[in-house]
Formats: structure tokens, C-alpha cells, sequence
């Protein structure tokens, strides 16, 4: 767009067309108090506090010249009223006046009218001390209101508007910002205003109320304390916070989090602005969820004596850990131990457990837990992540972007609202999916192809972009392609359109369309990867057809559960690969497979570090007990831990440093914010205290040979020299040292920079500690890539299909302790409408649910918008079973209405 | 030579018989002035309330980082102070108190007033840390009077006070 300069307070200030006055005086660095307008919404003009003195140059009708002065300067014909400056454009040559004593006037009027039915409580106010009204009252108000104290208007407070929300009447301005935050940005329209006058307020107009995964926003944009927290309530004030910058470790976005401490305790969870990752918006998982840093927490290691669990010192629980291990092995070899880590541990801790469970001369690493549902490490969505310099917020007009079997929403919240924001934008948002998710209201184009139809859909999308002539050259080194080239040349794109149920002509369309873009983005969770390997491999391939894969803002997104799970698959925490996707020679056991050698005596001792097997799979604690040595390092005293010969207390992501990689493939680093709850540690100081303590053991490892263990391999004082070995030894991770990800910029130009604090404030936090680095694109090696076509298999073919269902408020162990623990539905199962209404089931009713493997009795919920043939099974509740019925990824099962008495 | 010892002799002969000055501490305790800045009081209104409301802008305003306020809901039942809020944690160490009364002036409510106490010693550190029961006067002493400094500058309480009023 062309370039407009004008002249604000005499300074001439050159921005591009379209840019409003209040965003053209803040670059000339000059302050236009606002309350309504925020930059990342719509501007109003509701709140009338930006009004400025506006003049443009006056033009001679008769020849369409600016009219000139004496001196030669255009005459400026000044608009007879007031303008407000957040909705009005800039034009060329206007001139904009904000210190007049019109406009002074003008400000202080609105000031003292917004005052007059204000209760002035800053004292008790939550948001005292980041208050926009308490600051613009002292830069631009009245010191004192002529209006009587007992004539304004008074409600009751507070409110509450949700579980997570309260809302205080008396001290709203009525601005909006609220409401128009979850119209525009979350696209939860669950807010709206009621009534009219002195009784206009702020409703929530949902059930239940304030129904949205992004409430905790509007405290941070309200620029009063009209919404507040109730996180938060009366906890601490503002200005005794000191602000830590940590990774959120909840969902694999990896938002940006500032956590504010008074001294040692947690207050509140603030967003850190991260343009590229978060901007400065966070969800409500990752506001409210981390309560669990300080919620039953171990705090001593604990040995197992006489059958109990006694608390011990370290140096005695690291020998026994040291003395069994070595024993194990020396009797069974490397490979009757086994190790799995949950993917919300740090890259230092995943690579350093992988490394001493390889040293030891196992192969047996797995992340997650296994069971029926589980699946193959994921290469896909990291051999082709985004290249470095993708930023989601700056793509619109020219970005494809195709989101397949995901729920964003509940998978990784935040991507809601990036994937949202490119359709807003201009860009086209296409979602595919087996049923509707909140983001097709955002999609630009909704595909529902028929159950089961997923993989004749993307089948349909590669042969129209063969057909279309995209050239196959990047693919050439695949190994499998050949495979399902010839596989898609043998079938004609009718039959492909017929098996997903969609026209010829719209396949061809979304084609074309894909490989036409400027930039396409694929985004792939749990329900397409659930069909098998064979989904995400045609998706790559349609990727690499593109002829863009692995560039900035090109490439494919996988959604994995778990905050740091791509990074555990590229620290090589699996059976197959070791760190940055380097294949092993010998492939251990996964998941399942340990669970099963456990049982047979084949696997003797466990390591699990931040996992619960035990509380979901029957298998799991069958093996467990079974096993000869269990060890626990975890932050709660889990099922797991309970089972253990020896739990170690680990700290939490708030108590250590750590690099996390998101799903992007974005290296973020996230701070120390307090001291481990009691003798907690690090995840990696325990797994290098183990090594150390190992290193040391006096007796040999018998036929087995010597433990390869030394000391000097596992000297590490700070968690940077661990990243200082991974960035030498993990392919892909070179350069990725504390160093360089502190030098990655501020993230944005919001935080707190000069004037911005007098009218954002506390609404998000400048970023001290980069934006992370993404890292390079492998895609240049695409050898190593090889298509499987492996497909989810049935065991049997019962009517329904079963698909796992997860949600975002689940029985994370991470949730305790939060206000979330109220939203956690209780167990159920989702059933559509159409086959509630064959068997006659209403919500409520039990339901048995029938597969080949077992049955599991729940309470349905039946639902309008579901496609018959469909059920899905929140599988992450605490109560739901799900491990008793699942034969698969996906489960065929049948179901009957289960009739009381 | 024997002038200057008459001399000397005659005044001390003089203040034997005027009125000695010392003070016989602790039997006979000097009153203070009416602005002399002791011991911290959290005062009350006239119904029981505590003034107190936890906006903790005493501490804020504090140099020595002397006090320490813990805020929490009040039950709106039962409330202890007017509006939202009360102490539930309020502790002044003594110890790093300089009485310079900034925490007077910073209260919202006059909750916060330096009296005349002035004894005040530990035999340990813990011990001077007050916490809020020691500081805050007792019910059927219903302070509802500013402090005389607050009362010549006209000061009048602070909203969340004046609600319930």
C-alpha cells in the first residue's frame, strides 16, 4: 500500500494508507489516550477518548489543486468537531492536533463522564497498578469530580461470568474491548451487552456461561478491573510481581508464558509477546493450568521398604537405582531395561535419558505411555515443519492453508486463533475433517468427507495435483513413493471422489488451489493420524508436490500430545531413531512392546520419567508389577509412583531451565522462575546424578561386560551445557546454545515499550528471552523420508466407528489444583443424533459400547452436529476406559442402549 | 585557684536545689509529643470493622520493606473490613521499621496510624516481626478519629471505605 505522510503535533510522520491517527501519532512516538481501541481489534470509537483536533488540506473544487497560503503551504481546513483517531484514516497532508486546548477539554470531560459511575476502589481493584484508567485519569483527567459519590450508580459485585471470570459493573467503561476480543479474535460470541443507560452492561449469553477456551484474555485487554480473574482474585498486587518467563509445556504451541511470582509463590500466569508463536494471547489451559507446580507435590525422594514407599535421601535412592540397574543388566543384559518419558519434559532431560538408557545398551525408549491407541513417532510433521522465518501472524491473502482431522481448539488451542487470523486476513483456510470443529465457522472452505473417507480424499487431492502437472521431483528419493505413485495411477480420480464422497470438481479445485498458493500450510491432529501413517505420508506428499516444503511459512503441523512432543521424538526418545531422526541399527521395544516383555520377564527394570502408565492402561500396571525394578521421577506421587520401588521427585517446569521445540519446530527457552518444592530436581540433574552414582558402582557388569558409563561423560553443572551437547551431537541442532536463543529479539512491539504502558497496560509482558529459533528444514535430506502406507486395520467389522476424542480440559494430571478442575466433564461418550434417535438414547442414558476386545459401559451425549456412524470417546477423562475396548488407533465397535433393572 | 573551685562548688550547690531533669524510666515513662511516630496501630471504624482493607499500598509505599500484606476475599456474610478485600497476613518488622510514617500517608483508609508506643525490644529476631493480631486494636476500642496530622490536612477515607459507611 502507498506511504501517507502527515504531520501530527507538528511532527511529519510518514505510515502506510489505511494505518489509523492513534497508530500514526504512536510511531511518531506521541500518546493519544485511548480506551476502546486496541490495536489487534476493530476499532469503534465507542469510548470517545481519543478525539483530536483533525484538519486536510483544503482543495479548489474548481481545480482538484490544493489551495495555497501566501507562503506557499496548502491552507488546511480543520474539521469543525472533533474526530475520534482510532476510526479515522490517515490522508495525505492532514494535520492532526492532540494538545489543543479543545481536545484538553474534550479529555478531561470524558474522563470525569466515565468517572461518574466509576466506584474509585483502585485500592481493593485487582487491577490497580496496570489500570489504563488509572493512568490516563492522572495524565489527562480531572483531579477531582464535581459528581456527588453517592449519586453513582452502584451494582452488585461481583458477578461471576463464567468459572474463570468475574465481573465487577460498577467498574466497567463499557468499552467492548471484551466483547469484541471473543467476537473478532476467538470467535466464542458468547459475550454481549444487556439493557440500556445507567444499566448497560456486560452479559455472558452462553450456557454454560462464558463458554470459551480464551476467557482469561479479556482480563488482560480490559482496561479497567471490570474483568478479573478469578485466579487472581485478591491474591497479590501487581506491582509486588516479579515476572519470569517460562514455555507453556500444556499443548505443543509452546505459547510464550510470563509467570508472576511473589517471592517464592505462583499468582498469576500472564502471556509474553511472541509475534511468531502466541502474540500476546494465551488459553485458558495455560493460564489457569498451572496451578499444578505447587499441588501435591513429592518433595523427597521415596524407596520402597518392607512393601511401603519411606522417604530417603538422594545419595541412598540414586545407589539403589545405581545398584539395581547394574545388577539387571549384569544378570539380563541392556535390554531387560526399558525407559519411557512423557513429552512434557525438556530437550535436555529427553536427550540425557535417551543417552543413558543407550549407554546401558538399551534400546527399549518410548514416549507416552502406548496402549491400543498408540501410534509410531511422527516424522512427518518435523522432517517438513516450516522453515526458519515462518510466522503465522503475518500470513493472509496468497497462504493455503489445509487443516485435516484436527480439532485446534482442543488439541493446541492457540492455533485456533493463528489459523483463524490467516482466514481473516484473506488467506484461504480449508478444513477437512470427519466431523465439525469450532474452527470450520473460521474456514473459508469446510470438506466432510464420509467416515473412513479421509484417505481417498488426500489420495483425491494428490492424483488432481498430478493431473494438474505438478512435477513429482522432490518425491524422487522418497522411498514408498513409488509405491503409492503407482497405487494412485492405477485408480481414476472418480473412484477416489466416490470413496470420500465429494465431486470430481471440487478435488481438482482445492488442487489447484494448494499448489497455486503463495505459501501453504497443512495442519494435521489426532483424527488424521489416527487413520494411520498412510495419511500424513500422502499429505507429504502433496507437500513436497508443492515444490515449497520446508520454506518460511510452508510446511506441515502435526498437533502431537504434550507440550515438548516433537522435541522428544527429535531427542530420540523412541524404540527406532536416536537424536535428530538418526535410524538405529537395532530397534528396542516401544511402549506396548515393554509393557508385553515386562510381562514375559523378557524387561525387568522401567524407568519412567514424568509418565503415568499406570492410571490409564491395565497392561501397564500388570507389567509393573511384574517388573523386578521400577523407577519413578515425576511431580506427584502418581498410580505409577505408587507401584515403584523408587520415585524420585522431580521439579517443575517452573523450578528449571529447559529448551522445548513446538510443533513448528520452533527451540524456545524457558526460565527458572522459583526454588524445586523441596529436594525436588531437574528432570536432567536426576537422570546425570543416576549416570554419576552408576559410573561409581564397584562391581563389573559380568558377562555382560563393564557399564560404559563414565563420569567425565555426564559432568554437567547447568542445564546449558546439556543444550551445549545437544546442539554438538543432535543433527538439526547445531547452534541452538542458551546464547543464541536469547538473542532472538523482543518478539513484537507491544510488551512495554515507552508511552505504550499508558494505555496497555497489563496486557501483556515485554519479551526478555527471544522468540526461539526455528530450526533449519530437513527437507533438503529427504531421503531419510519413507512412506509406510500403513493403514489403521480393524480387528472386526462392527457398525460403528470409534475415534479417540481429545479434549483440551481432560484428566491431565497437570490440571490439579486449577480452577479448570471444575470444566473437566465427567465421563462420557459422544453419539449423533441420528443413531441416538435408532436406539432410542437421550443424553444421559448409559450406553454400552461393544468391540472386539471388551465393552465399557458410559453415560452418552448426544449431539446434533455429529455424523452418524461416528462416536467419539473422550479417551484423556479420568473415568473413561477407554484401553478396555480400543483395538486400534481407531476401534469398530457396536453399541446398545443399557437398560436399568 | 580556689576562686574557680568556689566557683564550681557553687554551682552545683545552685541545682541542688532546683528540679532535676532526669527521669526515672521505666518508673516514670515522659510523655511524647502529639505527632511522635511509635508503634504501628491498625485502627477500626466505630462498628468493629477493621480499616484494613489489604491494599498493601503501605508496603509499597514502605523504604525499609517493612511490611508485609497477604490480601484475601472477604466473606460477604461475615465481612471484616469494608469492600472485597482484607489482611488475611499483616506483619511489620520491627526491626527494619525506620518511623518514617510513609505508610500512614499512603493509606487509603487511616487503618495504619503510628502511636506512642515506644518500647519496643526483642530478645530475637522473630519477635519483632507483629503480626496483625498485635497490631490491630482491639474491638471495643472503636478508633473512628484520624490521626491529628491526617485531621489537619482534611483527609477523608477512601471509597471502598465509604461504601459501607
Amino acid at each position: 500500500m502507498p506511504d501517507v505522510t502527515l504531520t501530527i503535533d507538528g511532527v511529519q510522520v510518514t505510515v502506510p494508507a489505511g494505518t489509523n491517527i492513534v497508530d500514526a501519532a504512536r510511531q511518531a512516538g506521541i500518546a493519544i489516550p485511548v480506551f476502546c481501541y486496541h490495536p489487534r481489534l476493530k476499532p469503534v470509537g465507542m469510548c470517545r477518548m481519543c478525539l483530536v483536533e483533525v484538519g486536510t488540506p483544503k482543495i479548489d473544487p474548481a481545480t482538484r489543486q490544493p489551495v495555497l497560503d501566501a507562503h506557499g503551504q496548502p491552507v488546511i481546513a480543520m474539521m469543525p468537531k472533533l474526530q475520534t483517531a482510532c476510526t479515522t484514516p490517515v490522508s495525505p497532508g492532514m494535520v492532526v492536533k492532540t494538545t489543543t486546548e479543545q481536545v484538553k477539554f474534550a479529555q478531561r470531560g470524558i474522563l470525569e463522564f466515565l468517572l461518574t459511575s466509576h466506584p474509585l476502589d483502585c485500592p481493593v481493584c485487582d487491577k490497580g497498578g496496570e489500570c489504563p484508567l488509572q493512568n490516563l485519569t492522572m495524565g489527562w483527567g480531572p483531579a477531582v469530580s464535581r459528581f456527588d459519590y453517592n449519586d453513582k450508580v452502584h451494582f452488585e459485585k461481583p458477578v461471576k461470568l463464567g468459572d474463570l471470570i468475574y465481573l465487577d459493573r460498577e467498574r466497567c467503561i463499557l468499552c467492548g474491548r471484551c466483547v469484541r476480543f471473543q467476537d473478532e479474535i476467538a470467535d466464542d460470541p458468547v459475550l454481549g451487552f444487556d439493557n440500556r443507560g445507567r444499566n448497560w452492561m456486560i452479559i455472558s449469553k452462553s450456557d454454560p456461561p462464558f463458554n470459551s477456551k480464551f476467557s482469561g484474555n479479556t482480563t488482560d485487554i480490559c482496561p479497567v478491573g471490570a474483568l478479573t480473574s478469578s485466579d487472581f482474585r485478591f491474591k497479590a498486587r501487581v506491582w509486588e510481581l516479579q515476572s519470569k518467563p517460562v514455555v507453556c509445556t500444556l499443548c505443543p504451541v509452546g505459547c510464550n508464558l510470563t509467570l508472576d511470582m511473589r517471592y517464592d509463590r505462583l499468582m498469576r500466569v500472564m502471556p509474553r509477546e511472541n509475534a511468531a508463536v502466541n502474540d500476546i494471547w494465551i488459553c485458558d489451559k495455560g493460564r489457569y493450568g498451572h496451578r499444578f507446580i505447587e499441588t501435591d507435590r513429592l518433595t523427597t525422594p521415596l524407596v520402597r521398604r518392607d512393601g511401603k514407599l519411606v522417604p530417603v535421601s538422594w545419595d541412598e535412592a540414586l545407589e539403589v537405582v545405581a545398584d539395581q540397574l547394574t545388577i539387571i543388566r549384569a544378570r539380563h543384559g541392556g535390554s531387560a531395561l526399558a525407559g519411557l518419558a512423557g513429552p512434557q519434559l525438556s530437550n535436555e532431560d529427553l536427550y540425557l535419558f535417551q543417552k543413558l538408557l543407550r549407554e546401558l545398551g538399551s534400546e527399549n525408549i518410548d514416549t507416552g505411555i502406548g496402549g491400543p491407541a498408540a501410534l509410531p513417532p511422527d516424522e512427518i510433521g518435523g522432517w517438513l515443519a516450516p522453515g526458519p522465518g515462518t510466522d503465522l501472524s503475518k500470513l493472509g491473502a496468497g497462504t493455503v492453508a489445509l487443516v485435516v482431522g484436527a480439532d485446534p481448539e482442543e488439541e493446541a488451542p492457540l492455533y485456533l486463533l493463528r489459523l483463524r487470523g490467516i482466514a481473516q486476513r484473506g488467506g484461504k483456510l480449508i478444513v477437512a475433517g470427519l466431523r465439525p470443529t469450532k474452527l470450520d465457522r473460521s474456514a473459508t472452505k469446510v470438506v466432510r468427507y464420509q467416515p473412513a473417507g479421509e484417505l481417498a480424499f488426500v489420495h483425491g487431492l494428490l492424483k488432481a495435483a498430478l493431473e494438474a502437472g505438478a512435477k513429482p521431483a522432490a518425491l524422487d528419493r522418497v522411498q514408498g513413493w513409488n509405491d503409492l505413485r503407482r497405487a494412485l495411477g492405477q485408480t481414476k480420480l472418480e473412484d477416489l471422489a466416490a470413496a470420500c464422497g465429494l465431486p470430481v470438481a471440487e478435488l481438482e479445485t482445492l488442487a489447484k488451489d494448494f499448489l497455486a498458493a503463495e505459501q501453504s500450510l497443512i495442519v494435521y491432529g489426532w483424527e488424521a493420524r489416527s487413520a494411520g501413517p498412510a495419511l500424513a505420508e500422502a499429505l507429504a506428499a502433496l507437500m513436497l508436490l508443492s515444490g515449497r516444503a520446508g520454506t518460511a511459512n510452508n510446511g506441515i503441523i502435526a498437533l502431537l500430545p504434550g507440550g515438548n512432543s516433537r522435541g522428544a521424538i527429535e531427542m530420540g526418545v523412541r524404540p527406532d531413531a536416536g537424536p535428530g531422526y538418526a535410524p538405529r541399527k537395532q530397534r528396542g521395544l516401544d511402549a506396548n512392546g515393554i509393557w508385553e516383555a515386562a510381562q514375559a520377564g523378557k524387561v525387568r527394570a522401567i524407568w519412567l520419567a514424568g509418565v503415568d502408565p499406570a492410571a490409564k492402561l491395565p497392561a501397564a500396571r500388570a507389567a509393573l508389577a511384574a517388573a523386578e525394578f521400577v523407577v519413578v521421577q515425576d511431580l506427584f506421587l502418581t498410580a505409577s509412583a505408587e507401584l515403584a520401588d523408587v520415585v524420585l521427585p522431580a521439579a517443575s517446569v517452573a523450578e528449571r531451565e529447559g529448551t522445548y521445540t513446538n510443533a513448528e519446530r520452533r527451540v524456545q527457552r524457558s526460565r527458572q522462575a522459583c526454588a524445586p518444592v523441596g529436594e525436588a530436581r531437574p528432570d536432567w540433574q536426576i537422570i546425570a546424578a543416576v549416570a554419576q552414582t552408576l559410573a561409581m558402582v564397584p562391581i563389573g557388569g559380568g558377562r555382560n561386560g563393564p557399564i560404559p558409563v563414565t563420569s567425565e561423560a555426564w559432568e554437567y553443572v547447568v542445564a546449558a551445557d546439556v543444550a551445549a551437547e545437544i546442539a554438538a551431537k543432535a543433527p538439526g541442532y547445531a547452534g541452538i546454545t542458551y546464547a543464541a536463543l536469547a538473542a532472538t529479539g523482543t518478539g513484537g512491539n507491544w510488551g512495554r515499550q515507552y508511552d505504550d504502558a499508558i494505555y496497555y497496560d497489563g496486557t501483556s509482558y515485554a519479551n526478555s528471552e527471544g522468540v526461539g529459533l526455528v530450526l533449519p528444514a530437513l527437507t533438503a535430506k529427504g531421503a531419510a523420508l519413507t512412506f509406510t502406507g500403513a493403514v489403521t486395520r480393524f480387528a472386526d467389522d462392527r457398525p460403528l466407528l470409534l475415534l479417540e476424542q481429545v479434549l483440551a480440559y481432560d484428566g491431565d494430571r497437570h490440571l490439579r489444583g486449577s480452577k479448570l478442575q471444575g470444566l473437566v466433564p465427567a465421563g462420557h461418550v459422544v453419539i449423533s443424533a441420528d443413531d441416538a434417535a435408532k436406539l432410542n438414547i437421550h443424553s444421559g442414558d448409559r450406553v454400552r459400547l461393544t468391540s472386539a476386545t471388551g465393552e465399557l459401559v458410559l453415560p452418552a451425549r448426544v449431539v446434533a452436529d455429529l455424523p452418524s456412524g461416528i462416536i467419539l470417546l473422550p479417551a484423556g477423562l479420568a473415568d473413561v476406559e477407554a484401553a478396555a475396548i480400543e483395538t486400534g488407533p481407531r476401534t469398530r465397535v457396536s453399541l446398545a442402549k443399557v437398560v436399568m433393572g | 585557684m580556689l576562686k574557680e573551685l568556689v566557683k564550681g562548688l557553687g554551682t552545683t550547690l545552685r541545682y541542688m536545689f532546683k528540679r532535676p531533669v532526669t527521669v526515672q524510666y521505666p518508673e516514670v515513662k515522659r510523655p511524647v509529643r502529639e505527632r511522635f511516630r511509635g508503634r504501628h496501630e491498625l485502627k477500626r471504624f466505630a462498628n468493629g470493622q477493621e480499616r484494613c482493607i489489604g491494599c498493601a499500598l503501605c508496603a509499597a509505599a514502605c523504604p525499609a520493606d517493612a511490611i508485609l500484606v497477604i490480601p484475601a476475599e472477604n466473606d460477604p456474610a461475615n465481612p471484616r473490613s469494608p469492600g472485597e478485600r482484607y489482611a488475611a497476613v499483616y506483619e511489620i518488622n520491627m526491626l527494619r521499621c525506620i518511623f518514617c510514617g510513609y505508610c500512614e500517608d499512603a493509606c487509603p483508609t487511616n487503618a495504619i496510624v503510628l502511636e506512642h508506643q515506644y518500647e519496643l525490644s526483642f530478645y530475637d529476631r522473630r519477635a519483632a516481626i507483629y503480626t496483625k493480631e498485635m497490631l490491630l486494636v482491639p474491638p471495643d476500642k472503636g478508633h473512628g478519629e484520624p490521626p491529628p496530622i491526617l485531621q489537619q490536612l482534611n483527609r477523608q477515607p477512601s471509597p471502598p471505605a465509604k461504601i459501607d459507611l
